[in-house]
């Protein structure tokens, strides 16, 4: 008894070990070699320990002033992608909240549905018309492509949050006079904060790091930050490693911060969004 | 009231349905459109039928990549499940530090894709790649990803099941649970084995959440572009081609739109049938436990 208690124990701690080790080994990985000296980081065998320097942060300032663009366009993209998503979805969750019928019913399904068709697929035809419209190459294209692939999932966990807000509130609410949008604003919106902070969660994340789309509809002006990294990957005077780490921990710091604080919206938005339709 | 309800009502669903409607929707159609017809930039389209799906599907390049593909999804996914399964029941069995665990197995859904084959490329790299040398030094084999393509497609399957881990992982965790002590207890009260116990308990009430998660990942490694093209560009001589890369070089490299568009269609029915299987056990019923 007691040494199959051991045992398990035992298992359990390789286990555990081994599961850090997957998810996190690479992320530190490169996060440490970015701020190794140029000639530890090709080092055999690996160095753990090393004298840190920031001369690839500061290479990276100086010879890849796109990146920091792309980095303001990343920014600009996914905090109108994201307030676009929020809004959006909060009205249309609240109408499927509210109300109940066929057609409601069917709409629902067939939002979730069309989210199911591979963005690659729109690509096509957007490509000649975002080109007419003279979009191509602008923030406005990838907000709206970014919020779009989104809603559907917004209004569904939207929905899902309202469904918790009881209805006696609306009602006395509209019995003292406030109008629908008033309710909306000042009474649903509020309470259905944890709602729309998991929405924004996965529209944060999706529109930080997409790359199709950004690499597809965009030039230079609206250049995002994986997309000069992708750049940067395939440039043709050799991959310059240290340089690539720094702009690549730079990428991923900020929304890997964000996950972390956010990670209760993050499970509570997985697990309401995929099993509820 | 039918009409002032509809009047109410309306301008609240206009954002998320025009947004879907104008980018999804009539696109795809339109796609559907292009697929029927011989086009390309700058040339009048003309209705060629279903010419274009038999040029695809005839094309030894897109079998390769319908081949790779399929080996991604059904691979990958699967070797997903089986590892989220055994990470969800380690967690359900009491661990210490488990929020800290929990953000720990997140951690890389915040990872892009891009950053992700920095990663690996690096960790993998023939020459001074960390796992290379660990690999080297126990004598094990290594990959050689950038001339074998069986190695690459190796390494494009260990990169997406990394960074989607964390949604299987969470989506069976959760229906974990959700499943009630009590079923446990009398179980062992009723003398049955831990084994018994997870085939006869755990299993059934987890298959619901598992199919959920199953389809979803089929639905999104059936996509899989980024990767693949990041890491490769589906070269050495379109060997690591998967269906998404095929139909971006028909459109954007050989300006051969009807082709791609073809493809397309076959990525939208495949999906949509995919779907289809997840809204029938939905309207089921049979998820019940899956909440």
């Amino acid at each position: 008894m007691r040494t199959e208690r051991l045992l398990i124990g035992a298992g359990k701690a390789f286990a555990v070990v081994a599961i850090l080790f997957w998810s996190l080994f690479p992320i530190l990985f490169i996060a440490m070699s970015s701020l190794k000296p140029g000639q530890d980081i090709f080092a055999v065998p690996p160095k753990w320990l090393f004298m840190p320097t920031l001369k690839h942060y500061t290479e990276l300032w100086r010879s890849w002033g796109v990146f920091f663009d792309g980095l303001l366009n990343s920014l600009m993209i996914t905090v109108g992608a994201t307030l676009l998503a929020i809004v959006a979805s909060a009205c249309a969750g609240y109408v499927y909240s509210r109300n109940s019928g066929r057609w409601l019913g069917a709409s629902l399904l067939g939002l979730i549905i069309v989210r199911l068709i591979p963005p690659i697929v729109v690509t096509l035809p957007l490509f000649p018309i975002v080109n007419a419209l003279g979009l191509s190459d602008t923030h406005l294209v990838l907000i709206l492509l970014y919020a779009t692939f989104f809603v559907s999932l917004g209004t569904v966990l939207m929905r899902t949050f309202m469904d918790q807000i009881p209805r006696e509130l609306d009602e006395a609410a509209s019995i003292d006079g406030a109008s629908r949008m008033t309710i909306l604003r000042k009474v649903i919106a509020p309470l259905a904060m944890p709602g729309m902070l998991a929405v924004a969660v996965f529209v944060i994340v999706f529109s930080w790091n997409e790359f199709l789309f950004a690499f597809i509809f965009t030039a230079t002006r609206a250049k995002t930050a994986p997309l000069v990294i992708s750049e940067m990957i395939g440039s043709i005077d050799g991959v310059d490693w240290g340089i690539l780490f720094a702009a690549s921990t730079v990428q991923l710091v900020p929304v890997l911060l964000f996950v972390v604080f956010m990670n209760r919206y993050l499970v509570a938005g997985l697990t309401a969004g995929s099993t509820k339709g | 009231m039918q009409l002032q309800r509809t009047a109410r009502i309306l301008p609240l669903l206009a954002p998320v349905h025009l947004l879907i409607l104008s980018v999804i929707v009539l696109p795809s159609f339109y796609v559907m459109w292009l697929s029927l017809n011989t086009s390309s930039f700058g040339q009048a389209p003309s209705f060629v039928g279903l010419q274009n799906y038999w040029r695809v599907l005839s094309d030894p390049a897109f079998h390769s990549a319908l081949l790779n593909t399929v080996i991604l999804v059904v691979v990958a996914v699967h070797l997903e499940l089986a590892v989220g399964l055994g990470m969800a029941l380690l967690f359900a069995s009491g661990l210490p530090f488990r929020r800290f665990l929990l953000v720990a197995v997140l951690a890389p859904y915040a990872v892009s894709e891009v950053t992700a084959v920095v990663m690996w490329r690096f960790l993998f790299d023939p020459d001074a790649g960390p796992v290379t040398l660990a690999l080297r030094a126990l004598s094990l084999p290594t990959l050689d990803w950038s001339f074998e393509p069986s190695h690459a497609m190796i390494l494009i399957g260990l990169l997406t099941v990394w960074l989607h881990l964390p949604f299987t992982f969470i989506i069976v965790y959760a229906a974990r649970l959700a499943i009630p002590a009590e079923l446990y207890e009398a179980a062992r009260i009723d003398g049955a084995t831990r084994w018994q116990a997870f085939r006869r308990v755990t299993l059934p009430l987890l298959g619901p959440a598992m199919v959920i998660a199953l389809l979803f990942r089929y639905i999104f490694a059936f996509r899989l572009f980024s990767e693949a093209w990041l890491l490769t560009k589906g070269g050495p001589a379109r060997s690591t081609e998967v269906v998404a890369i095929y139909l971006y070089q028909e459109a954007f490299s050989f300006n051969a739109f009807g082709p791609a568009a073809a493809t397309a269609w076959i990525m939208v029915l495949v999906s949509l049938l995919l779907a289809g299987a997840y809204v029938f056990l939905l309207r089921r019923g049979g998820l019940a436990h899956a909440h």
